[in-house]
């Protein structure tokens, strides 16, 4: 340590006693996987998102009202814009840098979102929601919930054309609530579509209430890994439910995740460099009433999207008093089941198989039947929705009439999932049987049937350096 | 100091990197590399060179520094395999009380079960009127558009408009006269090439005319894009197509409603107006 470094520690040493507790956490060893740094990877977006995102806000105005644009991009030279499309063309084409960071924040949401989704993935597949780390699972969808409106209203708040389209949708799902929809969305929207409140609004949830939410939930979700300590795939000849193999917070996890923050902050720029994400310049202010072609919202809503598009015809008033609607069902009842069957699972997985006590190390979801099936039945069914949101491309494209390409995503969205849930199922159980194997229903248990794999399939477990069995 | 042995590392292997002039020299470069890319992005950003440049520069500097580090580290510390006891949950805690203090005997009870009601009903009697103001009461807004017996349809610049001003087989977007933009009030003016047949109202075409509301009745999209090919309105949002020429009602994809019709007339100075306000309920589903 340099001596200035040492100074500081002493003297804060001397005083709130840290050195047993640092050397603690300095000593905490962490497991190695690549998928282990999926939440690393998140974690890190959201710090370049809100680094980025404090410069933006310095100059974004949340207002519709009309303004008159006097910056050097040509086009719009002169014009009376919404001030918030004009806050960004200024940001974008007159301030030095903005069109830079603008370009990396955007660029880190889409990575943010995208860990998250593949972070959620890994602990499923792997099973590392099980018991003890329910909580911690449960707060991980929340945070994608969060992300996906964080991400959402971000997306609105230039006011281009696709984002007043977009805000007119969400409105619209928030009427299609029965009973209170349009109390709700005039709650939310402060009145009827297009109000002067709606971009304030967006603005203060995007810039403080969510991330505040985010920031405290990400603090919650690391606090609880620290407690509950890493989940790790198994190591031959180390007892995985009492020990945890890796290295060290310092120094190798320290440089790792140092070298990490540095590189995809370099990728994240040299990105910002190349694709021009979301020039609003080229979409338009919103004016309402218009809207182009290829209307797609961000590729994270586009499994809502295009359960939307497929949705068959469907409106039916009960007694006269509620309204259930196409987009209640298809925009708000179907992702909740999503996510309500994604946070109910570790529980069905636990009661099909009669699991019992804490788990700590990660199986091949092919070992565990019902997730197997569960995992590729859910997945694909929101993958093909998110397919479907393209149907107006795939139609331009391919040259198929786009009633013909909307059929053949209802009829797969609704034929398919399920199909290919139950043949890995039944793959899985068929894989467990010709091992004569069955689901292990502890994790002891489990490892006193791996153990007696190897042996069968005579290979000599690995000796550690030191036998786990006789550390303290 | 005593040391919590607790927070010892159980060392499983260690090895030490060779020392390497290569290393060093890879550590110098890099980190001088870096700090010769901050510089350029700190020339470059203030006196508005390209993007390329000093995006580039930022983006190289950050990767150079990365490797700078991860080559310091991996040459000035060994590399360390540990194992770490879980820690298991105590069981002699588990039927502790979490608090040493106890409340009093069972005759007060009550009290617990009355503090906590009253608790709930205040909660809610602070919360929501706040909610309740942070929007007016929806009461008739969504049934009623600005369209009034006598107003004017006008084009986006506001210019009354003519049937002959539509072409056979032409479409306009139309707003109401003084109402420009608002977006629920939004109309599709369109010349059909052929009479229009029930279930459009006829006696509000005029000449071939006809005037749908441009709110989609599925999400509410801008029912913007009109097909020839097959004469039909089309939403981008979600594909709802819907057939003008048979009162606009629904032929595809996922709308449930026609779109409404406005009962169309013409003023004395044979301008288009509205009769009324539309007769059935504008955009999507609510309540």
């Amino acid at each position: 340590m340099t001596p200035l470094f040492s100074l500081l520690f002493d003297t804060l040493d001397a005083r709130l006693k840290l050195r047993g507790p640092s050397r603690k956490v300095a000593n905490k060893v962490f497991p190695h996987n690549w998928s282990f740094l999926l939440g690393e990877v998140a974690l890190f977006s959201l710090v370049v998102l809100v680094a980025t995102g404090i410069f933006l806000t310095m100059f974004y105005r949340p207002s519709t009202e009309a303004t008159v644009y006097n910056g050097s991009y040509e086009l719009y030279q002169g014009a009376q814009l919404p001030a918030a499309f004009e806050s960004i063309l200024r940001l974008s084409h007159d301030v030095p840098g903005g069109l830079l960071f603008r370009r990396i924040h955007r660029g880190a949401s889409h990575l943010f979102i995208a860990a998250s989704v593949l972070h959620m993935l890994r602990i499923l597949l792997t099973g590392a929601f099980r018991r003890p780390r329910e909580v911690n699972y449960h707060l991980g969808i929340g945070l994608i919930t969060f992300a996906f409106v964080a991400g959402f209203t971000g997306y609105s708040l230039p006011y281009d054309s696709l984002a007043g389209t977009g805000i007119r949708i969400a409105y619209s799902e928030l009427l299609s609530l029965p009973l209170i929809g349009d109390r709700v969305a005039f709650w939310i929207f402060g009145g009827d579509f297009p109000t002067g409140d709606v971009i304030p609004r967006f603005f203060v949830f995007h810039v403080l209430v969510v991330p505040g939410l985010i920031i405290a939930m990400v603090s919650l979700h690391l606090a609880l890994v620290a407690r509950q300590r890493h989940t790790q795939f198994p190591v031959r000849g180390v007892d995985g439910h009492k020990f945890i193999l890796g290295k060290p917070l310092w120094p190798a996890q320290f440089a790792e995740s140092a070298t990490l923050v540095l590189w995809m902050a370099g990728l994240l720029t040299a990105a910002a460099v190349f694709i021009p994400w979301s020039d609003v310049a080229l979409l338009g202010p919103y004016v309402p009433g218009e809207v182009g072609n290829n209307a797609q919202p961000d590729w994270f809503m586009f499994w809502i999207d295009g359960a939307l598009r497929i949705f068959p015809p469907l409106e039916f008033s009960v007694f006269g008093l509620l309204t259930v609607s196409g987009p209640f069902v298809a925009g708000i009842l179907l992702p909740g089941f999503v996510f309500t069957a994604l946070a109910a699972y570790p529980f069905a997985e636990r009661r099909r198989y009669g699991l019992r006590g804490d788990w700590h190390v990660l199986t091949n979801p092919l070992e565990i039947p019902l997730r197997a099936g569960f995992m590729l039945g859910i997945w694909s069914f929101v993958l093909l929705l998110s397919a479907a949101a393209t149907s107006d491309i795939l139609s331009r494209l391919t040259g198929v009439s786009i009633e013909n390409v909307l059929w053949f995503f209802r009829i797969t969205c609704v034929l398919l999932p399920p199909l290919l849930g139950l043949a890995i199922n039944r793959y899985a159980k068929r894989r467990l049987a010709r091992h004569s194997r069955t689901v292990a229903r502890s994790e002891q248990e489990a490892q006193v049937a791996a153990a007696s794999t190897e042996v069968a399939a005579g290979s000599k477990p690995k000796q550690p350096a030191q036998a786990p069995g006789s550390a303290p | 100091m005593k040391q919590d042995p607790k927070a010892e590392l159980r060392v499983i292997s260690r090895t030490e990197p060779p020392a390497s002039k290569l290393n060093d020299s890879i550590v110098v470069l890099t980190a001088g590399g870096a700090v010769l890319c901050a510089l350029v992005f700190a020339v470059a950003l203030p006196l508005g060179g390209p993007l390329p440049l000093y995006g580039g520069a930022l983006s190289l500097g950050l990767l150079l520094f990365g490797v700078a580090i991860r080559r310091y580290f991996t040459d000035r510390f060994p590399d360390i395999e540990a194992i770490e006891l879980r820690e298991i949950p105590d069981p002699d805690h588990a039927d502790e009380p979490l608090s040493d203090v106890e409340a009093l005997g069972p005759r007060r009870s009550f009290l617990k079960r009355a503090l906590i009601a009253s608790g709930a009903l205040f909660g809610i009697g602070i919360a929501a009127p706040p909610i309740a103001s942070l929007g007016p009461a929806p009461g008739g807004t969504l049934l009623r558009t600005a369209w009034r017996p006598g107003v004017r349809l006008v084009t986006n610049e506001g210019l009354p408009v003519q049937p002959d001003d539509l072409a056979m087989g032409g479409i306009a977007s139309i707003w109401p006269q003084d109402a420009i933009g608002q977006e629920r009030s939004s109309v599709l003016l369109l010349r059909l090439t052929t009479p229009p047949v029930a279930p459009t109202n006829l006696d509000w075409v005029v000449d071939n005319v006809v005037a749908y509301s441009k709110v989609c009745t599925h999400a509410g999209c801008p029912v913007a894009l009109y097909r020839e090919q097959d004469n039909a309105l089309f939403c981008p949002c979600h594909q709802s197509t819907f057939d003008p020429s048979r009162g606009a009602v629904p032929t595809f994809g996922p709308a449930a409603r026609a779109l409404p019709q406005l009962p169309l007339g013409l003023d004395d100075q044979g301008y288009l107006v509205a009769l009324d306000d539309f007769q059935a309920q504008v955009g999507p589903a609510f309540d």
